[in-house]
């Protein structure tokens, strides 16, 4: 068994010898982040048997946990760990032909690099530890946003940074109070402890953190950033921020409100937070005339409905988030490159410019419709699967204020079913518009129709079987919710 | 009286963090702004060296063999406030080099005339 840690150290070491590597080559560097992903990729499948017997705690210096900085590789770890590589790698084959201007060798770095942060963020075991990768993920997001330089990548990527800046200052509140109350920074030792200190005092921590994780998550209030971000970003890029650097931050405050506090009592606020995210994402995505801003607001109604489905506190709730999370990952990564090239084709990315695409780019418009019917959540895609996962865990609760929440919820997949219809009817039914120029740069190189149509494979697939991913959602749930189980196993012997 | 002398730290880096946040919110200038955010950051620094410091504690160094620990200053939330310090420095720059880029593209730092995007 190799040891998780390699999932970091390799590609952080990767990310830093490029610029030496571009020194020899002008042609290597733009393949480093594909063979750092490949490698993360195959090291975390081969972790997961390990993971679902026992998660995997990775002591530093031979210290052992609450003294050290520790790795614990749990089932949801590894499993979150797996989709962040998968994606990784299919994004960085996309980007090799995709990113043609500008700063190509910082490109692959900070590309690296933030996927090197989002993977510490679901393997790390120490709070402290958490907030530096996630400030590594934020970071490195921050600038790629603005990576093209253009007026309106700079705008997003300095409003970007400035909520995001607030959003680490309040999470660095929280860690000092967490660590002022329990003295100790190892989030086991913490969940041991928890009962031991007063409710509000917990509550003031909780808040500080919540808030500010939930700015990298897009929760409700929180989430003016990301519409704007997310557009303004290359399309791979934005692939990355909708399919995992979000993720991050919902997976921070899950583990954070379940594992750490264990705070049953916030949930209902939460899974409220969620059908308002939920519903205000999805209204704004269906008045979009701009198709990356329609797909980010989308990103934000399907964190929404993570949220409240992590929100359900019931072991088939959390397996129902989790499948959200793949299959959301999937989807989006899939929707934003596709558009990606045909943004280039037409040169414009009004909606209404892509009428008619499905005759000139028939491959890519194809893999364009299987991510949209996955996220609507149409069978036989795996956004039907992971949807109906959700619906069953609140029938199953039984709860009028869950299954009112739920059939609010449901609307904003009604709203979600029009827009994205809506677009694949232009691509098919409607005649292209008279004017539009054949941009020749628009060819689609093989190295963009391998990730898309993958990925679209993988969205048939997983939905045919979603047995292949089922497996490793009960352990990952219960990795979340089983509080003394991580004790035992990180504090152990 | 008491209690202001006791509470004295807790009471500076919390207005400094408050500071720092109400220029975020009212300034207009991009300058201002990241100013802001850097007055918040040493404000949560403070705070989490704060957390460990002990009244008339010394540094946790143990020069002789028959030192004890107690009256020396928790070690940990320095090492924080280290790296924290270290990724706040990266912020700034950061938003410095876009703040230049802003200026190149608007031809202006006022947050209120930069608006090319909007919800």
């Amino acid at each position: 068994m190799v040891s998780p840690i390699l999932l970091i150290a390799v590609p952080l070491g990767l990310a830093f010898a490029i610029p030496v590597l571009g020194l020899a080559s002008k042609r290597v560097p733009r393949y480093v982040p594909v063979i750092a992903m490949l490698f993360n990729l195959v090291v975390s499948v081969s972790l997961l048997p390990h993971a679902l017997k026992a998660p995997i705690v990775v002591r530093t210096a031979g210290w052992a946990p609450p003294y050290s900085i520790h790795l614990v590789a749990g089932p949801l770890g590894v499993l979150l760990s797996s989709l962040i590589a998968l994606i990784g790698l299919l994004v960085a084959v996309y980007g090799i032909d995709y990113i043609r201007e500008g700063a190509k060798v910082k490109y692959q770095i900070l590309y690296i690099l933030m996927l090197v942060g989002a993977t510490g963020v679901v393997l790390t075991g120490d709070i402290f530890n958490l907030f530096v990768f996630f400030e590594v993920l934020c970071i490195s997001s921050y600038a790629l946003v603005a990576y093209r330089g253009d007026s309106t990548g700079v705008e997003a990527g300095a409003k970007y940074l400035i909520q995001g800046a607030i959003g680490s200052g309040l999470v660095l509140i929280g860690i000092g109070l967490v660590y002022g109350t329990f003295g100790t920074l190892t989030m086991a030792d913490i969940a041991a402890n928890v009962s031991s200190v007063g409710s509000f005092r917990l509550f003031v921590s909780l808040a500080f953190l919540i808030t500010g994780f939930g700015v990298e998550a897009a929760i409700f209030p929180l989430n003016g950033w990301l519409p704007d971000a997310h557009s303004s970003a290359p399309s791979s890029i934005s692939a990355i921020l909708s399919g995992i650097a979000i993720k991050a931050g919902l997976y921070a405050i899950a583990r954070v409100v379940y594992t750490v506090y264990g705070a049953s009592s916030i949930l209902p606020f939460l899974a409220v937070l969620g059908i308002v995210t939920l519903l205000i994402g999805e209204m704004c995505a269906f008045g979009q005339e701009d198709i990356k801003r329609l797909l980010a607001f989308s990103s934000i109604g399907q964190m929404g409905l993570i949220l409240f489905a992590l929100a359900l506190a019931s072991a088939t709730g959390i397996s129902g988030a989790v499948f959200l999370i793949v299959s959301h990952g999937l989807a989006k990564a899939l929707l934003f490159l596709a558009s990606g090239y045909m943004i280039y084709r037409t040169g414009s990315r009004d909606i209404s410019s892509l009428n008619g695409i499905g005759k000139r780019m028939p491959i890519m418009s194809l893999c364009f419709t299987v991510g949209a019917f996955s996220l609507i959540g149409l069978p036989p895609f795996v956004g039907f699967a992971s949807k109906f996962t959700i619906v069953r865990a609140v029938l199953g609760t039984g709860s009028t204020f869950f299954i009112t929440l739920l059939a609010i919820g449901l609307i904003g997949t009604v709203i979600e079913g029009a827009y994205f219809l809506r677009i694949v009817q232009g691509f098919y039914f409607k005649p292209a518009p008279e004017d539009s120029p054949e941009q020749t740069e628009g060819k689609v190189p093989f190295s963009a129709l391998v990730p898309v149509g993958l990925l679209a494979v993988l969205i048939l697939t997983i939905g045919l079987f979603p047995g292949i991913v089922g497996r490793v959602l009960g352990p990952a749930a219960d990795d979340l919710l089983d509080r003394t189980a991580y004790v035992q196993h990180v504090m152990g012997d | 009286m008491s209690f202001l002398s006791s509470y004295i730290h807790y009471i500076g880096c919390f207005s400094l963090i408050l500071i720092g946040l109400y220029v975020v919110l009212v300034k207009p200038n991009l300058i201002k702004v990241i100013i802001g955010i850097n007055l918040m950051g040493t404000g949560v620094n403070l705070f989490l060296v704060t957390v460990g410091y002990i009244h008339a504690g010394t540094a946790p160094i143990f020069s002789e063999a028959a030192q004890q620990p107690e009256g020396m200053v928790d070690p940990v939330p320095q090492a924080l406030v280290l790296t924290a310090i270290v990724i706040g420095v990266a912020v700034l720059a950061l938003a410095l080099s876009l703040a230049i880029r802003v200026y190149d593209h608007y031809g202006t730092l006022d947050l209120r005339k930069i608006k090319a995007l909007r919800w």
